[in-house]
């Protein structure tokens, strides 16, 4: 057996940093978190994804302690944090729009934490310049929040809460108040330093590029419960619930009926299942190929194309139900005019998903 | 003339008017005021200023020669009288300011803090008494602070004093008068600048280890500070030149510069004495909000922002 105070790396199921279990809030009589539970690993980055109001940023305050859930217990390290205040939880939150101290230079800012606690001024300015090397922000220390670039505010941001060596991150939607271009390398190099520093970290969402960029395990969350928890790969290509399959990606659902084990699916190939009756299916675009029309029952006609990319994206019109089909420019013998009448067929159907649904 | 963006066809002049005053650049949406501002109050306080600074001949009613003079600023300056008189101003003044910031400031907090009802509460509370005259709210401090009113009965009646205490025609009576009545010019300010900030600020705080008391330290008050500047002006002002308190409450023999200007115009009917005290009371007033801006711009550097 390993030695507890060490790293846990070989062990099978090591004891998680933050523990939520089964944490339910309600706001009046509108409930915004039911039955959340998740387990987040030392050094894991999980996102909770999902749209405005599912409750991410709930769940996220509750961590923090800023609300209370109604029912259920967050833990860190194994310790209970209900009766935890805020300011003495092991959490450092980065805010949406940072949040930073107006009145303070970025040395003031980075440097809160410690002289909140006491800390002496020669310990506070050396640790302070640490992380501020370590977020890449060296000669800006004596500028004010309103001097800085949107990029240099969420490094203070993060150098602020870096300082107190937090047992969790938590980011609420640390990349909205950038712009589109700085967001993707910002996003790059933000999980670079989380991974690099080891931090266990819970970071809320709505933009699911963010979150297949930022993560370990993405949790996709609806209507204050937590859909599916997965590695990125997993929920993109084996989505548990049609919801996640609709929400991440593009997808195509078709209605079907499951009959000994077995689903039809539109090009007449079949793919097995454990359902019965009514079911869902649903395919990927990138999961269909066109081919010629006189090979294929399953055929319509082309009604908008266009280049994204390496790829093409193509809409086909199959009996008034538009189906979006994404091809390799490369490997598509022909690219398709709009108009055309194509033939559609699924390349791998064992690729394919299946739910449970009524017609 | 300015860049007037003129509607296309078929407007009447009276529209093409409002329409260059409100998207008139510059000077110009601001001109009624401008105008109302020189007729009512440059000109006459220009005249009376001639009135302070020359010699006066008057016959049969009508000035008849006008020289200039700087007699009576001397005398002026040079009168203990006026030096009382306005070192007592100046006190009542700062020390109105004082309590009103202290006591407003917690209003101010608690409105921050508070829910959605406290805030109501405090908000129609604080802009009620504006909705009366500043007289009216005076003379109810004369019921209140009345040898029978409703102070001294109470504590004749729980036996705490033997006879009813002399508050009226003190100077506590116009302190207290002061400092009710200025009140809410100190608290909207504060207000208004506490809750522009984002409340994230102090989750924020809280959330790096900051206790409640820390957080106001902090972040509240110092982000409070404009509102501070803003409301002190402003209470300073007021009750450095107040008229109406001092006269009710301080029983007609409360000298303060408002009082005495206006009864060195109204009962002294010596119009050069009563200028020159205006001029010194406009000039200290003045010196004073210069004091109170370089203290807050001293203290808010962070908001002047890109010049590193």
């Amino acid at each position: 057996m390993l030695d507890t105070a060490g790293p846990m790396i070989d062990s099978n199921d090591p004891a998680p940093v933050l523990s939520i279990g089964a944490v339910s809030k309600k706001f009046d009589s509108l409930t915004v978190l039911e039955n959340c539970s998740l387990d987040v690993a030392e050094g894991e980055i999980v996102t909770l994804l999902g749209p405005s109001g599912c409750g991410k940023t709930t769940l996220l305050r509750c961590i923090a302690g800023f609300w209370d859930a109604d029912s259920g217990g967050i833990r860190i390290d194994g310790r209970d944090m209900g009766a935890v205040p805020v300011n003495r939880r092991p959490v450092g939150v980065v805010f949406q729009s940072y949040a930073l101290f107006p009145h303070m230079t970025v040395v003031q800012n980075v440097g809160y934490a410690l002289r909140m606690l006491r800390m002496p001024r020669s310990a506070v300015a050396e640790r302070v310049s640490t992380a501020l090397e370590t977020v890449s922000l060296t000669g800006l220390e004596d500028r004010y929040p309103s001097q800085l670039s949107g990029g240099q505010q969420q490094r203070v941001a993060i150098a602020r809460v870096l300082v107190m060596e937090p047992r969790v991150l938590l980011l609420d939607e640390p990349f909205n108040a950038l712009d589109a271009k700085l967001r993707g390398s910002m996003q790059v190099e933000l999980r670079q330093l989380i991974k690099k520093l080891g931090l266990t970290s819970i970071f809320v969402t709505h933009d699911q590029e963010e979150a297949l960029t930022m993560s370990d395990r993405i949790a996709v969350m609806r209507a204050g419960r937590i859909e599916q928890a997965a590695p990125p790969e997993e929920i993109f290509d084996r989505p548990a619930t049609a919801y996640v399959a609709d929400f991440i990606g593009m997808s195509n659902f078709f209605s079907g009926e499951a009959q000994a084990g077995a689903v039809l699916l539109p090009d007449g190939q079949s793919q097995s299942t454990e359902l019965q009756g009514p079911v869902k299916v649903m395919i990927r675009p990138h999961n269909i190929r066109l081919v010629d029309a006189q090979d294929q029952d399953w055929r319509g006609t082309i009604a908008f194309h266009r280049p994204v990319g390496p790829l093409i994206e193509y809409h086909v019109d199959v009996a008034g139900d538009q189906i979006k089909v994404l091809s390799m420019r490369q490997q598509q013998s022909q690219i398709y005019a709009d108009g055309a009448c194509v033939g559609l067929q699924v390349i791998d159907p064992a690729s394919c998903s299946i739910y449970p649904g009524a017609h | 003339m300015a860049n007037v963006s003129v509607p296309a066809g078929g407007a009447g002049w009276g529209e093409r008017l409002v329409d260059a005053l409100l998207s008139g650049r510059g000077v110009w949406p601001a001109v009624p005021s401008i105008v109302v501002l020189m007729v009512m109050a440059v000109i006459p306080f220009a005249i009376l200023l001639s009135l302070g600074f020359s010699d006066i001949e008057v016959a049969r009613g009508a000035i008849i020669s006008q020289t200039f003079s700087l007699t009576h600023l001397t005398t002026a300056l040079t009168d203990p009288l006026y030096w009382i008189t306005f070192q007592r101003s100046l006190n009542l003044a700062l020390t109105t300011t004082f309590f009103c910031l202290v006591f407003g400031y917690p209003v101010a907090y608690l409105f921050l803090v508070g829910g959605r009802w406290t805030k109501r509460i405090i908000l129609i509370l604080t802009i009620a008494p504006l909705l009366t005259s500043g007289i009216v709210r005076t003379y109810a401090w004369l019921v209140i602070l009345g040898g029978r009113g409703v102070v001294n009965s109470t504590l004749l009646s729980i036996d705490l004093i033997d006879q009813p205490l002399r508050i009226m025609n003190t100077h506590w009576a116009v302190l207290i008068g002061m400092v009710q009545i200025h009140l809410p010019v100190m608290i909207l300010p504060l207000i208004a600048v506490m809750s522009r900030h984002d409340t994230r600020l102090v989750e924020a705080a809280e959330n790096l280890g900051a206790s409640q008391l820390a957080t106001l330290r902090t972040i509240i008050f110092p982000l409070s500070v404009p509102g501070i500047g803003t409301g002190a002006a402003l209470v300073f002002t007021l009750s450095y030149t107040t008229f109406v308190v001092p006269q009710l409450l301080g029983g007609g023999n409360y000298l303060n510069a408002a009082t005495m200007v206006y009864e060195q115009v109204v009962f002294s009917l010596d119009w050069s004495k009563g200028s020159v005290s205006s001029l010194i009371l406009m000039v200290t007033c003045l010196i004073v909000l210069v004091i109170i801006a370089l203290i807050t711009n001293r203290l808010t550097r962070w908001t002047r922002g890109r010049d590193a």
